[in-house]
This record gives structure tokens, sequence and C-alpha cells, in this order.
């Protein structure tokens, strides 16, 4: 199997909303290319697809990062899932390979930075990114619904965990052990 | 290495905060209609645009259209390495030999052996 440094991997991460989905373009773990909001309001799944599949036309991904909604504690509405599975068999269609990430791994990674909360953790991708600091949210009050911003710090988180993934999975020098 | 985009137009005028409309009135356009068109592919932008758009992001030319820039490099190298093979072909004098050592340069900065197929 092809090995690929982390800097040469093109990601596009996905994180659907109730109304669209949000995305990020990753070209290496501290390089943004795109991210932002998609709304789509009529026949929200079969649209978000369309979506995702003129992302993927334009952006020639090698890897599509999605949530893992099997994983233990997800509690994504089953409409999310079946976009999730619909995403998958649209990157089998362009040859791009599908990486789901759990929430699990993700809190993993920020509670090394002590982010522990949503907020927390958008905060933290946007020391990294200066350039997400005017799509950060306003921290949500209880009685506030979650602000779609989210979604793009969402998919973020996924990307970042991703790479983290690949950094460690990556064989060791001679000289670090 | 994946293939870089074509161009990296929307990342440089998202990073700077910048609406499409703003961005044209910067470029001199009326509209963002052709900055969009410009991002999206679907227009080429002329010289004066381009250096319009190094002044404007503060990166070179070939980083803001870097997928364009692989293109042109590597037939630019294709053909430079053609005229290499003509010039070798032909009658040694001092002439030829300062332009095949323009070619290896060439193909030196850009670390493409002049024997290897663009």
């Amino acid at each position: 199997m092809k090995r690929w440094a982390i800097e040469e991997k093109r990601v596009l991460a996905i994180d659907p909303t109730s109304k669209g989905l949000g995305f990020v373009v990753l070209e290496g773990p501290a390089r943004l290319v795109d991210w932002g909001v998609k709304q789509a309001r009529q026949g929200r799944t079969r649209n978000c697809v369309k979506q995702a599949d003129a992302m993927i036309t334009r952006y020639q991904p090698d890897v599509l990062v999605v949530e893992d909604t099997a994983a233990p504690g997800s509690r994504r509405y089953p409409r999310v899932r079946k976009l999730l599975l619909n995403l998958r068999t649209l990157a089998s269609k362009h040859k791009v390979r599908f990486r789901t990430i759990s929430q699990q791994k993700v809190k993993k990674l920020f509670a090394v930075a002590s982010a522990a909360t949503k907020h927390q953790i958008a905060v933290a991708i946007t020391d990294q990114f200066r350039e997400l600091e005017p799509r950060l949210p306003p921290f949500r009050k209880p009685w506030m619904s979650e602000d779609e911003r989210m979604a793009i710090f969402d998919a973020a988180a996924f990307a970042l965990t991703f790479y983290e993934g690949l950094e460690r999975s990556k064989p060791r020098q001679p000289s670090e052990v | 290495m994946s293939a870089a985009l074509q161009n990296y137009l929307r990342t440089y005028r998202k990073r700077a905060g910048l609406s499409q409309d703003e961005l044209a009135f910067l470029l001199g356009s009326r509209s963002g209609a052709k900055v969009c068109r410009y991002e999206h592919l679907a227009r080429r932008p002329n010289l004066r645009t381009a250096f319009a758009y190094e002044v404007i992001f503060r990166a070179p030319a070939r980083e803001l259209f870097a997928g364009l820039y692989q293109k042109v490099e590597k037939r630019t190298l294709g053909r430079a390495r053609l005229l290499a093979e003509k010039l070798s072909a032909a009658k040694p004098d001092r002439i030829t030999a300062r332009k095949l050592a323009a070619l290896r340069g060439l193909f030196f900065a850009t670390g493409v052996g002049s024997s290897e197929k663009p």
C-alpha cells in the first residue's frame, strides 16, 4: 500500500447540520484551503450529497473525513446517518478514500490542549487557524440552539484528528527510537 | 504529492476576509462575478489581473496559481528537453555549448534530469 506524507494529503472534512453541512479543506494539518457552511433546506439529504459531489469535483481530495456515527456515544439523527452512508458511496464513486473519526478520538486529541467542550475545541482550532476567527460562534447558552457555523469547527476537528492519526501511524526513524 | 489546485485565489481572499465585490473593486472590475469566475476556474485572469492579485495578497503568482504553474512548468521543461536533444545532435560550437549549459541550469534549478521524460 502506498504511504503518503501528511502534508501531501488533501482532506475534505464534512459535518452535516440540520440545515445543510459545514466543511473544511486542508492540505496538511497547518494549511487551511477552504471552509464554510452550505445550505440545503429543501430535500436536504439529496442536496447535501449534491453539494459534497461538487466539492469533491472541485477540490479533488485524497480523503473524505466524516464523523463515525457507529461509535458509542454518537447521537446523530437517522437522516444524518443515512447522509453519511450516501457520502461513503459518493467517495467510492470518485475513488476518494473515506475515513470516519469518532467524537471520542477528537476529545482525546483536544484534551491535550485542555479543550473539553465543543466551544473550547473551536477556540483551540481558531488559535491554530486565525482565519477562522470571524466564524467562531458566541458561547452557547443553555437556551440557545447550536449555531450552524459550529459545523465548520467540528469538520476541522475531524480533519485534525485524522492527521494526528496519520502522524501516529508513521513508522519511527531509527534515531527517534 | 497530490496535485496542487488550479488556483488558491479563494483561499487567499477568505484569509484576507475580503468579499468578492471588495476584491473586484481592488482588481478594478465592476462586480464580484468576475472574481467568482476566476475562483471557479470558469475564466482565466489576464497578466494584469494576476499581478494585481500578487499585489493584493503579497504572494507570488506561482503560489496563487499553483496548479496552472505546475502544468506550465512541466510543459516548458518538456520543450526544453527536446531543444537540448536537438542541440546535442547538432555540430558542437561555443554558442551551442552555451545554450546547452543554460538548459542544464534550467533542469538543475527545477530538479529535473535532462534525460528524464516530462
